[in-house]
């Protein structure tokens, strides 16, 4: 898997709802018929993904955060967002084609 | 009790058995509930409250049709404001611009409609009524307002030749995810099976080209094919293992560990009328009759995949072998699962039942008033 296009403005579906689970008090993501239960990772992921930050700058956020650099880090996100892409969660209207 | 009881995770609203379509595989039980039986508006709004407290994520608006209830935007208002995904699970009769519009302001999540075929004669003959046209157009209507579209077809012997033509359908109509779902052999369908089972090779064939699809349209649209369990070595892990992970509340206010629990005779389901949703879910006889594996009898005791399938589904062993606490004939291991292949090998042969008018099925009713 390639990493996508650096200026590539990931954006959560309209399918998806991210809110905070009753039971658990942990962040959540909702879309028709599944759940995905967030790790903080997850969430500091999934909560860059609004289309307006591109891959490159929510890169760059997530290794300040976690004091690691952007080399190491972006291919784990790169694999975190292509998990929402493959459960359709990721906006493809938003010109995410270019990315394989 | 030592038994853990987990939370569920999806409640499914059937809140009418009224619907215009009469698909003869409907999953409604024989006996439908007339509408005088149907709970209040403030019942359900307390069930989607007392859902969503339990741990309930998913709530499926579903029926019968769930647009025949006038009082529907209120409670898709009522589950918003407790924090639930919202699916409307419809023939998408009756859904006019102006009901999406308030839908869409009561914070509807998603839409689920179903299509009998992917063409009309066929399509309006399997739904007992003209639809098909008027479908298409609320489809179209659906991707309008902007909701999470979801087409879903149930297959069978009189539209399984189709599959193609039904994915590039959905594919045309812009859905987000398309369910492929066989026929499950319970009520309407139980007595139609007969007519509805499609023959191996049609099964094979419609795997193969709903797994082509299901890659091509990766990360496009969700394919979604269930398997026909009649054709399989292993049973379905039903519901997720029963009083697991979802609950049924149909019309009347019963609470159903599965939708079709009813086929199981001598099980009394317990009334959000008389009793909270949350005891209903942890104490109450049904939902703790096959909960966990203490229940089973061998070879599920033993067995390896106990935990994987739950020993299949309580209502198919109870159709077919009469008894419920038996393995799942449509497992390899059952001692009585020639009942199940007995059958479907004298139905091979069978024809189409929907290719011409002289067909011996029986389409669904109307739920009276």
């Amino acid at each position: 898997m390639q990493l996508p296009p650096s200026d590539m403005r990931p954006k959560l579906s309209f399918r998806a709802r991210l809110q905070t689970d009753k039971v658990t008090g942990k962040p959540i993501v909702l879309y028709p018929e599944g759940v995905l239960m967030l790790n903080p990772t997850g969430h500091a992921i999934v909560s860059l993904c609004t289309g307006e930050a591109t891959f490159d700058q929510i890169v760059a956020n997530l290794a300040a955060r976690y004091k690691i650099s952007a080399q190491e880090i972006s291919p784990q996100v790169a694999e975190y967002l292509n998990r929402l892409r493959e459960r359709n969660l990721l906006e493809t209207r938003a010109g995410n084609e270019g990315w394989k | 009790m030592n038994r853990a009881v987990p939370r569920p995770f999806s409640l499914l609203a059937e809140i009418t058995h009224r619907c215009p379509l009469h698909c003869p595989y409907c999953s409604n039980p024989l006996q439908l509930v007339p509408s005088r039986g149907e709970l209040a508006t403030e019942d359900w709004k307390r069930v989607l409250a007392e859902a969503a407290e339990l741990g309930v994520l998913h709530v499926g608006f579903s029926g019968g049709e769930p647009l025949q209830r006038p009082d529907l935007v209120q409670l898709v208002a009522a589950a918003r404001e407790s924090g639930l995904y919202s699916n409307l699970i419809t023939s998408s009769l009756g859904l006019t611009r102006q009901r999406l519009e308030e839908l869409k302001g009561a914070g509807l999540d998603s839409i689920q409609i179903s299509f009998q075929s992917d063409e009309e004669t066929l399509a309006d003959r399997i739904a007992g009524t003209t639809a098909h046209a008027k479908k298409l157009q609320t489809a179209q209507l659906v991707r309008e307002f902007d909701f999470p579209l979801t087409i879903n077809t149930v297959l069978h012997r009189g539209n399984i030749h189709r599959l193609e033509q039904i994915i590039s359908l959905a594919e045309s109509l812009g859905a987000e995810r398309l369910e492929l779902a066989n026929t499950q052999y319970y009520g309407w369908a139980f007595k139609n099976r007969a007519a509805l089972l499609p023959s191996r090779e049609q099964v094979d064939r419609a795997v193969e080209i709903a797994s082509a699809a299901k890659k091509r349209l990766l990360g496009r649209m969700e394919v979604l094919f269930v398997v026909p369990d009649y054709y399989s070595d292993r049973p379905k892990p039903c519901m997720h293992g029963w009083g697991q992970k979802h609950l049924t509340v149909n019309p009347t206010g019963e609470v159903l560990p599965c939708p079709t629990a009813h086929e199981i005779p001598n099980l009394r389901f317990d009334n959000v009328r008389e009793k909270s949703l949350g005891w209903i879910w942890r104490e109450s006889e049904a939902f703790n009759r096959f909960r966990g594996t203490e229940w089973m009898p061998d070879p599920c005791r033993s067995c390896e995949f106990r935990e994987v399938d739950f020993g299949g589904c309580r209502c198919q062993a109870a159709l077919i072998t009469g008894d419920a606490t038996v393995t799942d004939p449509a497992c390899q291991f059952s001692p009585q699962r020639e009942k199940l292949t007995r059958f479907v090998e004298a139905s091979q042969e069978g024809r189409n039942a929907f290719s011409s008018e002289d067909e011996e099925i029986l389409f669904r009713q109307n739920a009276g008033s």
